[in-house]
């Protein structure tokens, strides 16, 4: 206190405390709005699924862990959760594999590449509710445009019905979720081979490297980084889409297309159990959160043991 | 130039199995929606209609109430980008420009929203607005869309504002300058390529949005352009296609142009700011 008659560094320390002060007041109201519209939602579904909740959402009482019981009494959501898993890593899996090739063939000069970017990321830009309608439109039995095009190349697929047995539905509902995932991950792993210095790869031109070995032992470990990012965020993305699956099949025929969020969607406001719904989001969130640990638990093992 | 021809011959053979995937659905958006619905239900089905049939556009308008959904739509993309980026700045700001206590923890606390699906939310998300009133209320949205969708501004433009040279506040401040003026004056204006993209992004993932939207706008008026298409195919006896493809084009087709004009500086502010 004494120090404020003599010069420049209290005024830079006052300076600095309002800085802080500053800093907080701007960053506040972001804070509050989403603690407002996302954590006070995860507050409330903690607190259902472990309540008994009637159909209109009012809390009857303490229920202890009824609602999760409910769920593993329930064969449609394990079959769901099963689902859920072979959703996630067949979508996830599929858009890694398609995207590599496709972001190192974006990532070379050619003619019309600007074209050929926009294209790509199409999918991104579009809803993914109208993705699905016009999937559903296309993979149609007897009008959709897939048959049209699969019979006019000479192949017997008149009048095929795609969606109407489980198996053939999951199956087109993948190769969809599969499309609308590449973008994304595309863009992600050409900002990976960006970061990469075109000198590495002449130096390995000069040593003799042929274009493969160069891809394994250049640009794949090189990558590696970013495809791990690409695919956590796809897996949360992924196992958490809904539009796809419940526009195009709503999780039918006979629940064979259901996932964990279409179970929960259904609880919740087809059959009005608010309680149950709840405990299904919590084991989702559960799930994610595995996820997330395990991911970190592994990066940091493979660092480690990468430096020894 | 021999070798770079031949070059882009093999890059667009080898992308093309994913482009005609993606441009195939296209190509039945539009010719479902030129077509009559007598045409689409025949026993051969034919790509090209046979005449083109502009009446399913009008039709939509006059008898589905799609304008209203339209502008419901547009209503609240406008609404959430005008909030999450009036909230976003500032904060982008404090964690480019500022010390302050807790960055790191406002960080992960900004990448854990973004871990969150608002889908896996969406029985709280019902119960948050149905206490506050606000089910079949468009506001809702806005205020529900911003929260999900600011964090990602935050990154865009805190990558974007890192990129700014701090001189130049600095010598407005020198000659004299407040801070706010400064701010406002020198700072924002550089910003705002930044800023339109981020906003522009915003947008086109507000405009999109589904389950939200379709679980709290109950009202067949409140609806937005996705639900109200997705209700198109449940509510009749007999699917339109026709109409349904038909409004299909007008809700996707301005939205992908957007975004076709700046994928470009999305590329380079995921590089440089999100996946970092």
């Amino acid at each position: 206190m004494t120090a404020v008659t003599t010069g420049l560094r209290p005024r830079t320390r006052l300076w600095r405390r309002s800085a802080a002060l500053t800093g907080l007041l701007l960053a506040a109201p972001s804070f509050f709005l989403s603690a407002f519209v996302i954590g006070y939602p995860i507050f409330d579904v903690i607190r259902m699924s472990i309540s008994d909740v009637n159909r209109f959402g009012k809390i009857r009482g303490f229920a202890g862990l009824d609602n999760f019981l409910t769920a593993f009494a329930d064969p449609i959501f394990i079959q769901s959760t099963w689902q859920t898993l072979i959703w996630t890593v067949t979508v996830v899996g599929g858009a890694v594999l398609v995207a590599v090739p496709i972001a190192v063939i974006l990532n070379e000069d050619f003619h019309g590449r600007a074209i050929a970017r926009t294209i790509v990321l199409l999918p991104w830009a579009v809803s993914l509710a109208m993705t699905a309608l016009v999937w559903r439109f296309v993979v149609n039995g007897d009008f959709g445009t897939l048959n049209l095009a699969l019979t006019s190349l000479g192949l017997p697929f008149k009048n095929h019905p795609w969606l109407a047995d489980g198996t053939s539905a999951f199956a087109i509902v993948i190769l969809v979720g599969i499309l609308v995932s590449v973008p994304f991950t595309v863009t992600i792993i050409i900002g990976g081979l960006t970061s990469i210095s075109d000198e590495l790869y002449e130096a390995a031109a000069i040593d003799g490297a042929r274009p493969f070995q160069r891809f394994r032992y250049i640009t794949l470990p090189l990558l590696s980084p970013f495809l791990q990012i690409a695919v956590v965020l796809n897996v949360i993305y992924v196992f958490n889409s809904f539009p796809i699956i419940w526009i195009m099949t709503n999780g039918g025929p006979a629940n064979g297309t259901d996932i964990l969020i279409t179970y929960v969607y259904k609880q919740a406001f087809a059959f009005g159990k608010m309680d149950v719904a709840a405990a299904g989001s919590v084991m989702m969130f559960a799930m994610l959160l595995g996820f997330s640990i395990l991911y970190l638990h592994m990066t940091r093992s493979g660092r480690s043991s990468h430096a020894q | 130039m021999h070798s770079k021809r031949r070059k882009s011959l093999y890059c667009w053979l080898g992308l093309s199995p994913f482009l005609i995937v993606v441009l195939f659905p296209y190509a039945t958006m539009l010719s479902v929606a030129l077509k009559q619905k007598d045409e689409i239900f025949t026993f051969q089905a034919t790509w090209w209609p046979s005449s083109l049939y502009l009446n399913n556009f009008i039709e939509l308008f006059t008898e589905r109430g799609f304008g209203r959904a339209l502008f419901n739509s547009i209503y609240i993309s406008v609404g959430a980008t005008l909030l999450s980026i009036a909230v976003a700045i500032p904060a982008a700001y404090a964690l480019s420009r500022l010390r302050m206590p807790g960055k790191n923890i406002f960080r992960t606390y900004l990448l854990i929203t973004q871990m969150i699906s608002p889908i896996v939310l969406i029985v709280g998300l019902f119960r948050l607005f149905a206490a506050l009133g606000m089910i079949n209320d468009l506001h809702a949205l806005i205020i529900a869309h911003s929260a999900f969708y600011m964090a990602f501004a935050v990154w865009m433009l805190q990558s974007y504002f890192d990129t700014i040279p701090r001189d130049l506040e600095e010598a407005a401040w020198l000659d004299g300058a407040s801070h706010v003026h400064a701010f406002i004056r020198i700072f924002l204006p550089l910003c705002v390529p930044g800023i339109a993209v981020t906003a522009l992004f915003t947008f086109v993932n507000s405009w999109n949005e589904f389950a939200m939207s379709l679980t709290m706008l109950r009202q067949g008026a409140m609806q937005t352009a996705p639900v109200k298409i997705a209700f198109l195919t449940g509510t009749l006896y007999e699917t339109e296609w026709n109409i349904i493809m038909a409004a299909t084009l007008i809700a996707t087709v301005p939205v992908a142009i957007i975004f076709a004009a700046i994928q470009n500086y999305l590329l380079r502010g995921l590089a440089l700011g999100g996946v970092k």
